[in-house]
């Protein structure tokens, strides 16, 4: 499409536009983090807010001082992560089972995975909570852990790629003598980086964010995760703006990190998950 | 003969690999379901001394009465019925603004996207301060500035007639990207060699985009509309940590409404009839997008 | 190494015709057989099913004199080339090479010592620690025929190997195939649809057309003695020119009857046919190779006169469609898709660069030494 000169402008006023749209809620909680806490209400309103004042770390000593930062951060780290490889692991499998294994029941239990995406994580929470308090089970990380690895979604994903997947290697290792277990780790693992980590990516973003779970499952502190922790540190009295914000630029400044350096796989694992289409 | 003995090698092996996953989903996904289902249909109640009955549809003929449960499945309707046109259509201009790759577009989709990554429960955090009352608050000293004086501060979360709004406001805000990112996508599989045909036929960029772009984009659309609309109903995070439901049930969902009864009120049974009802929304958006989206064969 | 053997070999899809059916084809230890057919005649399903890649519905394969049926392919000792090649794309040419060897959990100075003689051989040495990506298409091709050749295995199976390179490499390539078979005395099965790389390639050739063999010989016996009408045109190229006609019989003599011309088959070639007196005034088809036609420029009383309609010049030789009054048979398949609709030229083939152009008329005479003749269902008449 060729492109005026005018419409190039336009289209930059726009997405200047929009972007400081976006900015404006990062940038408040970046420099506001900085500053004490009675100029974050009473800068709000001008573009103050947006300039240092004041600046220290007092707020950040203070997130320590007044919460467990580091445990909130482990208990989530720890709890994504486990979520994270074992479903890789548990859901390529079983993909790769229905997509290109044959065994008596198989198309059954394939529609059945399909058929059980359609069910949200809210649908089965509440039987799914008393179930975990009978066991015994709340508070702890197998709660947060366990139920979520497995996951018709992923499943689904990694099933549409592997059925895409050209079956030669998979014969030529066959005649080199290649069991099946071996074929999947040694030949269709390494050339199915793509969808790993696609569906690495968004089972992450799923259960980083979580709050719903967490929050019904986690009594104390120990196992707690920090969604929550924030929105129980944001009820804490005394109200410090200071501190909120502080946490707030902790608790997103890894997965930022993260973000920034693997935007590329960001934005391909997003995309992929509209192929449910 | 041959069949047999080779599925029964494959059988073993295929079952050992589907069964931890198949175990997993249907312990946590199916039998918990399974047992709303079950459960919604009786009286269930936690702490009480009486015995469970089989009631029947008894707990939906509640919820219909329910005042508070109607308003939530309101406020999810007006919530969808809002925030599904605008997001769409932000997150297609912004892909659409994206698509001309002009210099810097990947510091534009970085920024748009980076919302993305934050958590509900923080971004509720940040906008209850983006919301606070007063004029020194910022949504209200931005309002005051763009209308020239005519705004009036006002408490955004305990304003019955602005809650929600801001509530689907920073919904829009953390969720647009994600649905630029696949529209974007959507925009990138589509041929040049269908631009450059349409060009040769006089068609100009307006003519495109009626003709070719938005028809090529159409299952993109159908898909990002339809997790918009469950994603609706499965509102509670921004609900729970912003305004608990108010002021005045004005925020309340049926999400937040399934955990009030859950939790603070020990309605086992009454809960389930709740989550069955979100299932059927969740159930008949879902049948909607299969039924519309277009399966084209490819042409080889 | 070893023989092969299908015995009654069929292969059937649910709802759907054989793709393979009750064949029968014995491969002998070393030997090099080559499967041609056009595309779907069940020359690759013939294949997988000795490789194990596909069930076998009925009948029996054996390797070396064991049944196979039931033998998964991991255990058959039997290495495949892939049309693709089928490299492992995340593994460097060395690895790709041992991957098989690995499998088989040799020692790694084994491993060492095999993929060093490979490599050395097939010239792979420079190239052992790039991945697949990095190479050629000839060089890719050379990977898959080591890692195939570094199993020791007892049959080699090469499905369309030569398919993805161009014209020059194929060449080149081919003569390299026969050299290695012949070194190393393995026993191998390949497929082609390309009937000239079989007859370059093959100790003997199986003829397949839906599922069916259709004859097995050596190169020269199929180009001269093909069973039936379809391998006559299948293999050359171009094909054999079938004409329908009539025998007669006339003073003692045979004659054949081919529109307009009588010719007499001489006693030597009469004789090749037994019971050709009980054919007398039946319809049959005689058929002829392109390079068996004469021209003779000036108009003669005993040729057949005949019209160019289009002539293909490939500089060594020249390609003439002739209008004639004969009838030329629709063969059953052309690989040059020739549609039956219009009346079928007769083709000549004529060395060399010819100075005709289409419109000339000519005189024609067959070589009726060099004549094949079949029975109105296409059958050779014995």
């Amino acid at each position: 499409m060729r492109s005026t000169r005018l419409s190039v402008l336009l289209s930059y006023l726009l997405l200047g536009g929009m972007a400081m749209l976006f900015v404006v809620p990062l940038l408040m909680m970046f420099i506001g983090s900085l500053k004490p806490d009675q100029n974050i209400l009473v800068e709000a309103g001008s573009l103050a807010a947006f300039l240092p004042s004041d600046v220290s770390l007092q707020n950040y000593a203070d997130v320590f001082r007044r919460s467990d930062f580091p445990r909130y951060l482990f208990n989530s780290l720890f709890i994504t992560g486990c979520i994270v490889i074992c479903g890789l692991l548990v859901n390529s499998m079983a993909a790769y089972a229905f997509a290109r294994l044959q065994w008596r029941g198989r198309d059954l239990l394939f529609n059945l995975v399909l058929a059980l995406m359609v069910l949200p994580f809210e649908a089965i929470a509440i039987p799914l909570f008393y179930g975990a308090s009978i066991l015994g089970l709340r508070d702890s990380y197998t709660v947060q852990i366990v139920p979520f690895i497995a996951n018709a979604f992923a499943v689904y994903l990694f099933y549409s790629f592997f059925i895409s997947m050209p079956k030669e290697l998979e014969e030529a290792a066959r005649l080199d003598g290649a069991s099946t277990l071996r074929i999947f780790f040694s030949i269709i693992m390494p050339n199915a980086k793509p969808v790993f980590a696609s569906v690495a990516i968004l089972t992450f973003l799923t259960w980083w964010g979580s709050y719903l779970w967490p929050m019904m499952v986690t009594i104390g502190p120990a196992v707690r995760p920090l969604p929550v922790a924030i929105a129980s540190f944001f009820t804490l009295p005394p109200l410090y703006w200071g501190d909120i914000l502080a946490f707030g630029v902790m608790m997103v400044s890894p997965v930022l990190l993260l973000f920034v350096t693997f935007q590329r796989w960001f934005v391909r694992g997003v995309a992929s998950s509209a192929i449910k289409g | 003969m041959t069949r047999d003995s080779r599925s029964n090698e494959q059988t073993a092996t295929a079952l050992l690999m589907a069964i931890p996953a198949l175990a997993g989903l249907l312990l946590f996904i199916l039998l918990p379901f399974a047992t709303a289902l079950l459960l919604a249909f009786t009286d269930l109640r936690l702490g009480s001394p009486l015995l469970v009955r089989f009631v029947g549809f008894d707990q939906f003929i509640h919820l219909i009465n329910d005042p508070d449960f109607v308003r939530a499945l309101f406020n999810n309707l007006l919530f969808a019925a809002v925030v599904v046109p605008l997001q769409t259509a932000l997150a297609l201009a912004l892909a659409l603004l994206l698509n001309r790759g002009l210099p810097g577009t990947v510091a534009f989709r970085t920024l748009f996207f980076m919302p993305v990554v934050f958590p509900m429960s923080l971004v509720s955090v940040i906008w209850s301060l983006i919301y606070a009352p007063g004029p020194d608050g910022m949504m209200n000293a931005f309002l005051e500035w763009g209308s020239f004086g005519l705004w009036e501060p006002r408490d955004f979360l305990r304003d019955p007639m602005l809650a929600l709004p801001g509530i689907m406001l920073l919904s829009i805000w953390q969720g647009v990207g994600f649905q630029m990112v696949i529209l974007l996508a959507g925009l990138q599989g589509i041929p040049q060699s269908l631009y450059e045909a349409a060009a040769l036929d006089g068609a100009g960029s307006r003519q495109q985009l009626i003709h070719i772009t938005l028809p090529q984009l159409r299952n993109p659309m159908i898909f990002v509309m339809l997790i918009t609309t469950i994603l609706a109903f499965r509102l509670f995070d921004q609900v729970q940590i912003m305004t608990r439901g108010g002021p005045d049930n004005a925020t309340t969902t049926v999400i937040y409404e399934t955990v009030q009864a859950a939790f603070a009120r020990q309605q086992v049974a009454l809960a389930s009839a709740m989550t069955v009802v979100f299932f059927l929304f969740v159930l008949a958006v879902t049948w909607l997008q299969r039924r519309y989206t277009h399966h084209e064969r490819e042409v080889s | 190494m070893a023989s092969i053997e299908f015995d009654n070999v069929s292969r059937s899809f649910d709802g759907g015709i054989d793709a393979v059916h009750k064949l029968n084809l014995n491969i002998s230890d070393g030997e090099f057989m080559v499967l041609v057919g056009p595309s779907g005649c069940g020359k690759s399903t013939l294949l997988r099913m000795a490789a194990g890649l596909e069930e076998i519905t009925s009948g029996e394969i054996r390797i070396g004199g064991r049944a196979v049926n039931h033998i998964p392919a991991q255990q058959r000792n039997v290495a495949m080339v892939f049309q693709n090649y089928a490299l492992y794309p995340h593994m460097t040419v060395r690895r790709n090479l041992d991957f098989p060897l690995r499998m088989q959990r040799l020692s790694s100075a084994d491993i060492e010592r095999r993929v060093r003689h490979i490599a050395e051989m097939l010239d792979l040495v420079p190239l052992l620690e790039r991945k697949p990506k990095a190479l050629s298409g000839g060089q890719r091709q050379r990977v898959a025929m080591g890692r195939a050749i570094i199993r020791e295995a007892d049959l080699f199976l090469m499905d369309e190997p030569l398919s993805n390179l161009d014209a020059r490499l194929r060449v080149q390539i081919r003569s390299e195939i026969v050299r290695l078979q012949k070194e190393l005395a393995i026993t191998t099965l390949y497929v082609t649809h390309d009937q000239a790389e079989a007859m370059t390639l093959g100790q003997r050739i199986a003829v397949l057309k839906e599922g069916r063999l259709q004859q097995v010989a050596q190169p020269s016996e199929i180009y001269q003695h093909p069973a039936n009408t379809f391998v006559a045109s299948f293999i050359g190229s171009p094909g054999m020119n079938l004409i329908r006609g009539t025998l007669r019989h006339n003073q003692g003599n045979t004659l054949l009857q081919l529109g307009p011309m009588r010719l007499i088959l001489p006693e030597q070639v009469a004789s090749r046919y037994t019971g050709l007196n009980s054919r007398y005034d039946q319809t049959l088809i005689a058929g002829i190779r392109p390079s068996h036609i004469r021209i003779d420029q000036e108009q003669s009383q005993t040729g057949l006169s005949a019209r160019i309609t289009s002539v293909e010049s490939l500089g060594h030789e020249t390609i003439l469609h002739l209008a004639t009054e004969l009838e030329v048979d629709a063969a059953e398949i052309t690989d040059r898709g020739v549609f039956a609709t219009q009346p079928r030229p007769l083709i000549a083939l004529l060395p060399g660069h010819q100075g005709f152009t289409t419109g000339d008329r000519l005189t024609l005479n067959l070589d009726i030494d060099n004549l094949c003749l079949f029975d109105p269902q296409g059958k050779a008449i014995d």
